[in-house]
Order: C-alpha cells, then sequence, then structure tokens
C-alpha cells in the first residue's frame, strides 16, 4: 500500500516536471504593439536595413550591388550546432514574410517567435534586435516591403541532436536571452552609438564569445570570439578580433579610424578588412557619416578586456 | 623514460630551426608580401589625406596613386605559383592565400581587374583635389577586399 502511494506520487511528480517544462519552453510573444505609432519613414527604414545587416544573411551569397536587396534566402550557416538554412524575407506573399502583420514582424525581431507560434534559433540576432524601438522595426518593415519579392523556397535547415528540438530554445532563452538595460549615456552621440552597435548592429553577435551552448558570454562583450562558421574540418573559419578598447583590441585605433574603416575597408595600417567583416563594411558605408563617427565613438568607450589566457582575443 | 622525454623536449626545440629551411615557395612569397606593403604604404598617404591626417597636396596625391598605377602594371604572376597557399605543408601561418584562389571557377582574374579600374580612377583623380581621393578611396577599399574576402584565410 505505502508502495503504492510512493509510485502515484513519483508520477504526479514527474507528470508535473514534464508538464511544467513544457510550458517553461513555450514560446512567448507580447500581445500587442503601442497604441501611438507615427507614420512609417522608408528613409529611416532604409537606415535600419543596412545598420541591421539584412543582406548579409538573407540575400544570397556573394550578392553586390542591387543584388543585396533579393532577399530570398538560401545562404547556408555551417555552425558547430548544424546548417542553418537562411530563410526568404523578400515580401513574396507565398515564400516571404509580405502576408506578415506588423505584429508578426516585431514578434519575430523582438521575441524570437515566428507567426506561427514557434521559437527561432537565435542564428537569427534577436538577442541584438529585440533592444530596436518599435518605431525603427515598423519603418524597417515598411522598406523591406518596397524591396523586389522572391518566390523561390529555401531548403530546410540541418541542425544536430539535441538541437533540432525547437522546444530547447525555449529553455536557452530562459537561461541565456538576457533584455537588461544598457548602461545608461547622457551624451547624444554616445548614445546613436551605443543603439547602433548593441541594437541593429549587433557587432556582438560575432565579437563577443558564446559558450558551448551558443549562450553569450557578456563579461567578454566585443572581447573577440572564435568564428561561428566552421570549415570543412568542422573547426572555426579563425578568429573574430578583439574590438574593445584594449592594446589587444582596437585601442590605438582614433574614432576617426574606426569610422575612416567602416567607410572605406581600410584599417589604420592600411590593410583593408578581410572575410565576413567585408559585408559588414558595404552596408556600414550605406550609412550616414554621423551613423559611423557616433559607432566609432561609442566603440572607443568599450570597456577593455585582454585577449584571454591562450593568448588568443 | 627520461631519457624519450629529454629527446622529445630536444627535437621541439630543433624543430623551427629545421622547418626555416624547408620553407617551399619562400622567395615568391616574400616577393608577393612585399608587392602588397607597396600597395599599402602608396594606399596609406592617400588615405592619410583622406582622412584628414595630412593635409591634401595635389602632388604627393598623384605621386602616390602614380606609384600604385606601376605598382599594379607589374606581371607578378610569378609570385603566384600554384601550390603556395596557406593549406600547403609548411605554409600555415606563412601565407593567408587560400587554394581557392587558385581553383577551377575561381573569379580572382574578375577580382583583379576591379583592382586595376580603381587603381586607374584614383590615378586619373588624385591630383584634382581632396574630394576626389576621398571619393576614390571607398572603392579601393573595395578592390583591396574583393580578394580578402574570400581568399584570404582569415587572422587566427
Amino acid at each position: 500500500m505505502l508502495m503504492r502511494r510512493r509510485w502515484v506520487v513519483l508520477w504526479v511528480l514527474a507528470v508535473l516536471v514534464v508538464a511544467g517544462s513544457y510550458l517553461a519552453t513555450a514560446p512567448q510573444v507580447r500581445t500587442a504593439l503601442p497604441d501611438q505609432v507615427a507614420t512609417v519613414d522608408l528613409t529611416n527604414g532604409e537606415t535600419m536595413f543596412w545598420a541591421g545587416g539584412c543582406a548579409s544573411c538573407h540575400a544570397a551569397e556573394d550578392s553586390d550591388g542591387e543584388q543585396k536587396l533579393l532577399l530570398g534566402g538560401g545562404l547556408e550557416l555551417d555552425t558547430p550546432f548544424g546548417v542553418f538554412a537562411v530563410p526568404n524575407i523578400s515580401p513574396d506573399p507565398e515564400f516571404g514574410i509580405g502576408a506578415w502583420t506588423d505584429l508578426d514582424f516585431v514578434r519575430a525581431m523582438q521575441d524570437g517567435v515566428s507567426p506561427s507560434g514557434k521559437h527561432y534559433y537565435p542564428a537569427f540576432p534577436y538577442e541584438y534586435y529585440q533592444y530596436m524601438t518599435v518605431q525603427d522595426l515598423l519603418d524597417l518593415r515598411g522598406y523591406l516591403q518596397t524591396l523586389p519579392p522572391v518566390a523561390t523556397p529555401v531548403a530546410a535547415s540541418k541542425i544536430a541532436f539535441p538541437y533540432n528540438i525547437r522546444r530547447g530554445i525555449g529553455l536557452w532563452k530562459h537561461v541565456y536571452l538576457s533584455d537588461a538595460p544598457w548602461p545608461q549615456l547622457t551624451d547624444p552621440q554616445l548614445q546613436r552609438g551605443q543603439y547602433l552597435v548593441r541594437g541593429p548592429g549587433h557587432c556582438g553577435f560575432c565579437h563577443t564569445p558564446r559558450n558551448q551552448f551558443g549562450g553569450l558570454r557578456q563579461q567578454r562583450y566585443l572581447g573577440g570570439a572564435p568564428a561561428l562558421e566552421v570549415g570543412a574540418d568542422g573547426t572555426p573559419e579563425g578568429r573574430i578580433p578583439n574590438i574593445t578598447s584594449h592594446k589587444d583590441g582596437i585601442g590605438s585605433w582614433a574614432a576617426g579610424d574606426i569610422a575612416f574603416a567602416l567607410e572605406t575597408g581600410f584599417d589604420p595600417d592600411y590593410d583593408s578588412f578581410g572575410g565576413t567583416m567585408v559585408a559588414v563594411q558595404e552596408n556600414m558605408a550605406r550609412l550616414s557619416a554621423d551613423d559611423r563617427a557616433a559607432m566609432a565613438a561609442y566603440l572607443k568607450t568599450v570597456p577593455p578586456l585582454a585577449a584571454e589566457a591562450d593568448g588568443k582575443p | 623514460m627520461k631519457k624519450v622525454m629529454t629527446a622529445c623536449l630536444f627535437s621541439l626545440l630543433i624543430t623551427p630551426v629545421m622547418a626555416e629551411d624547408e620553407v617551399p615557395f619562400e622567395a615568391q612569397i616574400k616577393a608577393r608580401q612585399a608587392h602588397m606593403s607597396l600597395y599599402g604604404f602608396n594606399i596609406g598617404i592617400l588615405g592619410a589625406m583622406a582622412r584628414g591626417n595630412m593635409p591634401y597636396e595635389a602632388e604627393m596625391a598623384q605621386i602616390a596613386a602614380n606609384n600604385l598605377k606601376l605598382a599594379n602594371q607589374m606581371d607578378n604572376r610569378a609570385m603566384w605559383p600554384p601550390g603556395s597557399d596557406a593549406s600547403a605543408p609548411g605554409l600555415a601561418g606563412v601565407t593567408r592565400a587560400k587554394a581557392e584562389a587558385w581553383a577551377e571557377g575561381s573569379d580572382i582574374g574578375e577580382k583583379a581587374q576591379a583592382m586595376t579600374t580603381a587603381i586607374t580612377d584614383m590615378a586619373a583623380n588624385a591630383g584634382n583635389g581632396l574630394d576626389a581621393v576621398r571619393a576614390n578611396m571607398r572603392a579601393l577599399g573595395g578592390a583591396c577586399q574583393g580578394c580578402h574576402e574570400g581568399y584570404r584565410v582569415p587572422e587566427d
């Protein structure tokens, strides 16, 4: 009799644990847009498009010029977690996101949740886009709708177990998705730079290292990291540099050097950027000189971090 | 055991010395890196003017741009023999050139052509004022990145 009661207790506990984790990993979304939304500003939307680097992943590989406006997806990101096939975000109603509502779009960008209520993998940088203002997001949405529709499907992602259990992202979000507020700044130029760097620009996406579960190591913010993409041998394709104001980072660069590099692709030694930073620089070159100067000024204030003990950034 | 350990340590010490004699294509790699430095030095003059670190001087700007043009006119194919890439034995850390540059389907020829265009434009305009230099810096940076994007191994 006593044995039996124990079993019942265990079963009840097991059911509670399963139900609890099911609820805890459920995609969380915000329920409504703010009441007051100004009219959509397409010029600002275009600025957000380049600041956010949308084309670097959602346009076809090696796109140049006008091709960057064809957001049919199809780029495959080969990471330690598997191959992520980047989706079509062109305005095509069937294959792209043309049929989405504004609310769908804001939820995707800020909550990392799809219109059908599924978690997005954090290969999509909502860790950073969540900080964008709703107005900027709606302007961006408006701009995306003006781009040419691309009516082609993309291949399915090939994610390794256990990361292929999408619901697990719910757990990941509980542990690693931080919406902690940024340090308060008073200077308007630094505020703008902070917003561009930490919000749409998502510089930390590559320049901040992650742990083995893909969680950002925030105490190493912009301190450099192994590349997210892996080569044919399965190891990271080089390292992404430290861009803090430490001498192991870009402490020797003047703010003007940083802005010039973002504009032209030349570092202070007149070597050029290479690898994945080239596409980033091409995006940054589309911003205003004031915005590049703001990002540069803000980067100079990022707390310095020495290279980690292995001598690498 | 102790002997084995000592032998291992000793071999570690002498390995770099031995490797130094065995760098394949050493002269070719040194030559092409020197060629890159020449580009960098002259771009640096134009860049310093564009950036505001050096006052604009039409004559000096034109000299730097002419030097770029001369450097670009050099037929340097002998500096880039097939097999002298970073994946070749003994060349990791010596060169950062990727084997893809030589591979079937490589568009390195088009990228080189784009660089010639950017340099020609700079040389045609560098003496015409600071704005002209500034306007051509982006295309020049884009031309350098054309190859460095896909054909240079990222820094480790």
